[in-house]
């Protein structure tokens, strides 16, 4: 009735369109499943064994023979002044929260002190999606969703756990969205990840005055990362003449290329909604 | 047996790409490694080898990648169909070709991932941001790609011709 070449021209195109059905069904919500996990744990050890090797060889390097003490000196330094930077924020929002004349019991603190330490060992094979996995699981305590930080702010959310390997989606991925505010106006927005290792401030309205420079934190209002806790500054202003919003850009505090451990966040702030 | 060690090929080229060049700042912006496999399994290998390492391949990735789920198995599906198709009419089998058709390959990929999100969210910043991406992927893919496949290719023979001698062998 058909000819062989008419029906593989009909097969592809029906492949074709199964294709994109499937692939516009996936792209709409992220979905994690136990084949997956499968997956992260099959090559999961093998990546920690090479990270760990690699770092091994690297400290090494940098430890034994070049510049022993300077590199140990910086080191410390370093994580002095990240303690100290993140005890500064932590200052300024006590100090605007006081200025509010809040209510001092009621106050929440801004970081929690249930967090787990968590060591990077893969990242995204595609440089158009920004994911990390690490080497703390559902053994460890971690559960999806819960948000990742380090000294210098937030790093994004575990999207998919197995036993003793978790995957975090970054903040600067394009499917990242965080509840905001600049923390000296207080103006309200989403920060969405362009995947270009920087972030756009979204929804945030004109009125609103917003300076290069300005320091962005978490609002807490998302339900998943901690009050207070910093994004980055912003780089750049672009107000139209028309529209409600404004654009704006971030620079995140943390560098993405030279993230090693990172703290998982084992209390994070649920927000239930209730409809009464 | 065969398609054991081409799984075994995925599994190195996987960590490579992401445990180890992440390491070296003057690697960034590699390309797919598993492309390189993937073209030589369309250009050399049979389908029924093939396949299940492309689906082992694509479901790894897509679990191991932030994206949608069924990015990668829909790049490296297409991309084994499509050589499949095209050595029928071309003679890709010479090896100052591989360049070109590995060139292609990160090109092709690149746009499955582009496209849809270009498509979707229509920013100006799109298409400077996925030259920055593009280029030392093309870059890198000239100067490694056919090694790699050079690489493959001798290691299936060397394979091949221990297989033969073990089975002479009483």
């Amino acid at each position: 009735m058909f000819s062989k070449k008419t029906l593989m021209v009909v097969g592809v195109i029906f492949l074709v369109g199964l294709n994109i059905i499937v692939l516009s069904i996936t792209s709409s919500r992220y979905q994690s499943s136990s084949a997956g996990k499968l997956a992260i744990s099959l090559v999961a050890p093998f990546q920690k064994i090479v990270t760990f090797s690699i770092r091994f060889i690297k400290d090494i390097w940098y430890h034994y023979f070049s510049l022993v003490s300077v590199t140990r000196e910086n080191e410390n330094l370093k994580r002095a002044l990240s303690q100290a930077i993140e005890k500064n924020n932590q200052c300024q929002e006590i100090e605007l929260s006081n200025l509010r004349l809040r209510n001092l019991l009621n106050f929440q603190k801004t970081v929690t002190s249930q967090a787990i330490a968590a060591g990077l060992i893969g990242k995204d094979p595609s440089p158009w999606f920004k994911s990390i996995i690490i080497d703390k699981g559902r053994a460890d305590g971690v559960e999806k969703g819960f948000p990742v930080v380090v000294p210098e702010g937030i790093v994004g959310q575990v999207i998919d756990v197995s036993s003793y390997y978790s995957k975090v989606m970054l903040i600067i991925d394009q499917n990242s969205a965080v509840d905001a505010l600049v923390q000296k106006t207080r103006a309200r927005g989403i920060v969405k990840g362009e995947s270009t290792d920087r972030c756009i401030f979204q929804y945030v309205l004109r009125k609103h005055d917003i300076n290069i420079g300005e320091e962005v934190v978490s609002s807490g209002l998302d339900g998943v990362f901690p009050k207070g806790l910093r994004i980055g500054r912003v780089s750049g202003v672009i107000r139209r003449t028309s529209g409600i919003f404004q654009e704006v850009s971030i620079t995140p505090n943390v560098d993405f290329e030279k993230l090693e451990e990172v703290l998982i966040i084992l209390n994070p702030p649920r927000i239930k909604f209730e409809i009464k | 047996m065969t398609i054991c060690l081409y799984i075994f090929h995925c599994l190195w080229l996987i960590i490579l790409q992401a445990a180890v060049l992440p390491h070296f700042s003057s690697l960034s912006g590699f390309y797919d490694l598993l492309l390189t496999l993937i073209i030589y399994l369309g250009l050399s290998r049979s389908v029924r080898d093939s396949v299940p390492v492309i689906f082992f391949a694509g479901f790894v990735m897509d679990n191991l990648s932030g994206g949608p789920f069924g990015v990668y198995l829909t790049t490296y599906f297409w991309m084994f169909a499509t050589i499949k198709w095209l050595i029928k009419y071309f003679q890709a089998h010479n090896r100052a070709l591989w360049l070109l058709i590995v060139a292609i390959g990160v090109l092709v990929e690149n746009l499955i991932f582009f496209v849809p999100r270009a498509i979707l969210q229509a920013e100006d910043w799109v298409p400077i941001f996925s030259m920055n991406i593009l280029m030392p992927q093309f870059f890198w893919a000239i100067l490694t790609g056919p090694l790699f496949l050079l690489f493959f290719s001798h290691f299936d023979q060397a394979w091949e011709t221990w297989g033969l001698d073990k089975l002479k062998t009483p």
